[in-house]
This record gives structure tokens, sequence and C-alpha cells, in this order.
């Protein structure tokens, strides 16, 4: 428990950290209806950062720093005359052309430097997890500054000068660059967008919103933070699916709080039935049109309870598909036991002769062939069970959706 | 005047003669690597040019429109196969060059005749319907392969070009004679390092491994592309410091971040080592890829 909380406290600051400052940029964001801004300036920052790296300049470097700064500067000159411009043409669309622009500007660059792709890569896929002590000590004061000069000209930032939308932009842009180069694109702009979504949602005064955006990001980091440890999952895209979910969850609730509740649990519970009349429908139209293509309900079905497999198979398809499956899983093992005693050889005892060792290839090789066929045995032992059983099913099937739908039957009969 | 032109279409006839114009075979080459012992073999005979650019990961490269162009006007392709250039058999269909395409006489798979390492799982590849494992790619890692692959490159320019097979044999004993030499030098150097524990940022090096008995005991990436989860990183760790690992290795193109991350909780050192010809300066050919790397190991290792 210790290790994980050692781990998991690092990236788990720096989400606060980056919740704090993005929490609050998003809900302007959402006002002026620039969603797409932070992907625009990161992709610029990063197009400075390849034109760096193109004139020689090592990642990581001030003149690195400089280059990025200076395109993000530039591309805040350009936002701010957006609005201006956008009269016929949605704003939004022209951020669009500036990210798309920048985006393939930067690959013209690439072609000219070696190590570009990569380069560009890693400014643009930050890895949260192994942010550290130092990511903080450089983005916290960073963020204490933009955060009170936002706070000192609030009232000004707001107005709708040129000046001023160049300030937004520009402090935005710095923003964007650093929590881009930590978190990555992707996790960024959930950081932007959800926690402010959910604060607008629940909340008119910026005071509250900002409360309330703040406490859903941050609960929402910690849960995934320690899912991503939990279930073994990349940290960066466990975050992005959980900010998903808790915008979903959101937008459940909202009814709930926010008018009739009666109303809102009729419609919720007639939601569900629906989707599950379409689930069930939709696998009875499959499983009669193609038996013998993939069954996602029964197949998960069946992964859950392999018992429900009686049900339809005799009893000699039965033996034959577990026979299959034994087989199977024992030539993975055995293949499995073959790489492993060849990895161990590496180092300890004498090595095997080449002879050896392209025997073992060779019969890893026969163990993946022997492997497959037991796989198509058992496949095809199935779907020739569920050809059989096909009509039944699929008219049980859409029994059950019939049940489900929520359609006042007494009215119809 | 007449004269004049009469001495200049003799010219002409001359230079454009192919007695005259030794021409070199056009080969090309997947990776640096295979260049570099396609060169071995082939000597002054060849022109050989390769496709991904030693700095960048060779799974993912996007070929170019210059590279279809190339293998129209090629004779010869070398891939290194085992699923690790699967981009090269739709580049292959795009250049519709029959001499070079799978049943072409200058299609040569370098993998042929390789013992592959930890095969698992199914080829994702276009095949002929078996399920031949995919199997590690990296096994030019191991400078013994190199005899297997510059042979089954010897076979293929033999068949192209059977006036100087003769040259082609003398070529290829001689790099074998410079390598059998170097691999004995690389080994003695590398003894002490037996059995020593390294982790990986990703998993290149099993042939590198079992030629120089080295031990590979963790790798941060587990699955190309994907970061690494928190529980699998934690674990690394663990095993970093219950084993005490010393060298963490990263290739050029692999992330700094993650790699000096895991570095820095245990105390180890980053020795960045080239899986390719080319990926560091020093790193020039095929002989010299291994005594950059071996120089790199060592240097960490003191």
């Amino acid at each position: 428990m210790s290790e994980a909380l050692a781990f998991l406290l690092p990236p788990f600051l720096v989400a606060v950290c980056l919740v704090g400052i993005h929490a609050y940029f998003g809900i302007e964001v959402l006002r002026r209806k620039v969603i797409f801004v932070d992907l625009a300036l990161a992709q610029i920052a990063a197009l400075g950062a390849t034109a760096a790296f193109m004139l020689g300049h090592p990642a990581q470097n001030a003149a690195t720093y400089g280059y990025s700064l200076a395109f993000t500067l530039l591309a805040a000159v350009l936002l701010a005359f957006t609005r201006r411009w956008a009269s016929r043409v949605p704003q939004e669309a022209l951020i669009g052309v500036i990210y798309v622009v920048a985006a393939a500007a930067a690959i013209l660059l690439i072609d000219q430097a070696p190590q570009g792709a990569e380069h560009l890569k890693q400014v643009l896929t930050g890895n949260i997890l192994t942010s550290g002590w130092n990511d903080l000590a450089a983005i916290v004061p960073l963020y204490l500054a933009i955060g009170v000069l936002h706070w000192i000209l609030r009232a000004r930032l707001t107005g709708d000068s040129l000046a001023w939308d160049f300030v937004f932009y520009a402090t935005f842009g710095v923003v964007v660059t650093s929590s881009v180069a930590i978190a990555g694109v992707l996790l960024v702009f959930s950081f932007l967008i959800i926690p402010a979504a959910i604060g607008v949602m629940f909340a008119d005064a910026l005071g509250r919103q900002l409360a309330i955006g703040w406490i859903a990001g941050i609960a929402t980091s910690a849960a995934a933070l320690a899912a991503s440890f939990a279930f073994d999952l990349p940290t960066g895209a466990a975050m992005v699916c959980a900010f998903g979910i808790s915008l979903a969850i959101a937008g459940m609730l909202y009814p709930f709080l926010r008018g009739d509740r009666h109303r809102a649990l009729r419609v919720a519970g007639a939601t569900v039935r629906w989707i599950l009349v379409a689930i069930l429908m939709g696998s009875a139209l499959q499983l009669a049109a193609a038996p013998r293509a993939d069954q996602p309900l029964i197949d998960l079905a069946e992964y859950a309870v392999p018992q429900l497999r009686s049900l339809y198979f005799t009893s000699s398809e039965q033996a034959a598909f577990a026979d299959a499956g034994a087989y199977a899983e024992r030539y993975r093992r055995e293949a499995e036991e073959l790489n492993e005693r060849e990895r161990r050889n590496r180092t300890e005892g004498e090595t095997l002769d080449d002879f050896t060792v392209a025997r073992i290839s060779s019969f890893l090789k026969s163990y993946g062939e022997m492997r497959k066929g037991e796989q198509f045995v058992m496949g095809e032992v199935r779907a020739r069970a569920r050809e059989r059983v096909r009509w039944i099913a699929a008219g049980a099937l859409l029994l059950l959706a019939l049940l489900f739908a929520p359609i006042r039957w007494r009215r119809i009969l | 005047m007449m004269a004049l032109r009469g001495a200049l279409i003799g010219a002409f006839l001359a230079l454009a003669s192919p007695a005259f114009a030794q021409e070199r075979i056009a080969v090309v080459t997947t990776t640096t690597d295979l260049r570099s012992l396609t060169e071995a073999v082939g000597g002054e005979r060849v022109a050989v040019v390769s496709l991904v650019p030693p700095t960048m990961d060779a799974e993912e490269y996007q070929p170019k429109p210059q590279d279809v162009l190339r293998l129209k006007n090629a004779r010869m392709l070398v891939r290194v196969g085992l699923d690790y250039d699967l981009w090269a058999d739709r580049l292959l269909t795009q250049a519709g060059n029959r001499a070079i395409g799978r049943s072409g006489p200058g299609y040569v798979d370098a993998s042929y005749g390789i013992a592959a390492l930890e095969l698992r799982g199914m080829s994702v590849g276009p095949g002929d319907g078996h399920a031949h494992g995919s199997g590690n790619p990296h096994y030019w890692l191991d400078p013994k392969n190199a005899e297997v692959i510059t042979a089954t490159i010897l076979e293929a320019l033999a068949r192209i070009d059977p006036a100087n097979a003769a040259s082609y044999e003398a070529n290829r004993a001689a790099f074998l004679a410079r390598l059998q030499g170097k691999i004995a030098e690389w080994e003695e150097k590398l003894a002490p390092l037996k059995g020593m524990p390294i982790v990986a940022y990703h998993n290149s090096w099993p042939y590198f491994a079992r030629r120089f008995r080295l031990d590979f005991v963790g790798f941060i990436e587990v699955k190309p592309g994907v970061p690494p989860s928190p529980s699998h990183l934690s674990g690394i760790v663990r095993t970093m410091k219950a084993r005490n690992v010393r060298i963490v290795v990263r290739e050029p193109h692999e992330p700094q971040r993650d790699v000096a991350f895991v570095a820095g909780k245990t105390g180890a050192t980053v020795v960045t080592l080239a899986a390719s010809v080319g990926a560091l300066p020093q790193a020039g050919d095929y002989i010299a890829l291994f005594d950059a790397n071996v120089a790199a190991l060592l240097a960490a290792a003191r």
C-alpha cells in the first residue's frame, strides 16, 4: 500500500495542480466557445519545439523552450484576431484550421530533422505517471502567478478588447505548453473541459462553478489513479476514460438534482429498458442471420457462465469442445515453458548450441500451429451448435426483448 | 563538322554500352542493418538504399512516395520479416515490381533460416495461412545470425547476377572472417558482465543477450506504443532494487522521461544503445554497431 502511495502521490499532486488551473481556463474556454483552442496552442508549441530541434538545439533546452514560447505567443496574436474575423465563419472553424496546419507543418519539418518524429511524439504524449517533484516545482509557481494575474485582471479579461484577448490566449498558451509536456494532449483536454463542464452544469457563479469543477476533477483523478494501479492500466488513458465516465454520471444526475425527480426516474427507466430491447433484438437478428459470426451478447454470457453452453451443445459437442480447450491450453503452457527455459539458459548453465536453439524455435512454431488448430475446432463446434439452434434461440431472445419493452400491453391487447 | 559529330556519337555509344558502364545492382533494404550486410556481400557491385532512417522506430515507419519509386527501380528487396516491417507489403503492392514481389527472384526475407526466439501468438502479417508465430524480430543483434542473413543475401545476389557469384562469395567469406574475430573480441570484453541484471525500455535485446550472456530482467514498455501502468512500473522498480540492477538500456528514439524516472528511483545508470546501424553516430556499420554497444555497456558497468 505504501509503495502504491509513493508511486501515485507525485502524479496525483500534479493532477491536482493541472485540474486547478485548467478548470478555471476551461470555464472561460466554454464561455468563449473556443473548445479546441488548447489543441491548437499545444500543437503550435510543438511546432516551435520541432523548429528548434531542426535548427540543432537539443530537446529540453532553454532555446527549444524559447522557440516554443515564441510560436505560442504568435499563435495567441492570431487567436485574438480570430474573434474579429469570425463573422460568417465560426471562430471554432478558424481554430481547427490553425490546429491542422500546425500539425501538418510539424510533419513537414520533421521530414528534414532525423529525430524529429519521436521528439514530436514525446512533446504531445507526456506521461503523467512518471511526473515527479521537479515537475511540481516548475508548475506550481507558474500556475500560481498566472492564477493571481487573472484574478487581478478578471474584469478586463472577460471584456471584448483585442489586447486583453491576446493576454488571455498568451497565458493560456504558456499553461498548455507546460501541461501537455507533462500529461499529453488527451489528458490535458479532459482536465480543461470536463471539470469545467460539470461546474457549469450545476452552478451559475464563477466561484461555485470552480469549486464543483475542482472537487469533481480531483475526485476523478484520485479514483482513476487508484484504478490504474489496481487494474494494471496505462495511467493517462485510464484517467481520460474516468473523466468521460464522471461527465456521464454528472449528466445522469442532472435531471434528478434539477427538476422533476419522478419524471426523471421514469425517463431513465424507459431509456434503460429501450437500450436492453435494442441489444436483445440486435442479438436475435445477428444469430438468425449469421449464426457462424461473432455473437457479442452470447459470447459475453458464455464467458461469464461457461455452463450456458450445456444448454445447446450435445454431449459429444461438449466433450469435443472441452477436449480441444484443454489441448490448446496445454500447448500454450508447454510453449511458455520452452520460452522460459530458453530465456534462463541465456545466462545460466552451458549455452545451448545453435542447433538446439533452432529446434526450440521450430517446436515453438509447431505449438503455435497446433494451438491454432485446437482453437479452430472449438470455434467450429460452437458455430455448428449455434447454427442448429438459431431459430429457437433467436425467437427466445425476441420474446425476452418484448418482455423488457416499456410498452403498455394492456392498452394494445 | 561531320568528324566532330561522328566522334560525339562514337563517344555516346561507348558510354552507353553495358560493357563500359559497370551498372550496379539497385538493392532496397528496409533497415540500415540489412543495408550494411548487403553491402558487405555485394561490395562495389551493388547500390543499396535503406528506407527507414536509423533514428526512427522501424515498426512505425510511414513510407514516402519516393519509396515507391525506389522499389519500382530496384532489382532486389531485403526485409527483416517476422512482422517487423509489415508496411513493406503495401509498398510492394503499390510498386508493382514483379521481380521483387513475394515470389520474385529479388525478394529476400532475411529472417529465412533464423532461429527465432520468443515465439508467441500468431503472426499478423499476410502469409501462407500457417500459424507461424511472429517471434522477436530483432535477430540481427546476434552477430552470429549475420552468417545466416548474409547467406540468404548471397543466394539472392547469385540468382540475379550469376556472372559475379564468385566475387560475392569471396566478399561474404572475407566479411565473416573479420566478424568472427570481432565476435571473439566482444565476447571476451563482455565476459565480466555475464549474468549482470539489466532493464531495458523495449524488448529489443533477446538475441544480443543470448550471444553475450546478459540478463535482461525486465522491460519498461511491455506492449509497443502503450505507456506502462503504475503497477508494472512499480514492479520494475521493485525488481531493480531486489536484484540490484545498475543499468537501464534505452534506444535513441525511446522516451527519455520514463527511463530517467526508473533510473532516478533506483540510482541506476541509463545507457543509450543502438539497435540499428546509424542510430548512434559511432555505429556507422554492422561491426561498428556492436563495437559501440559493447563500449557503452562496459563504460556503464564500470
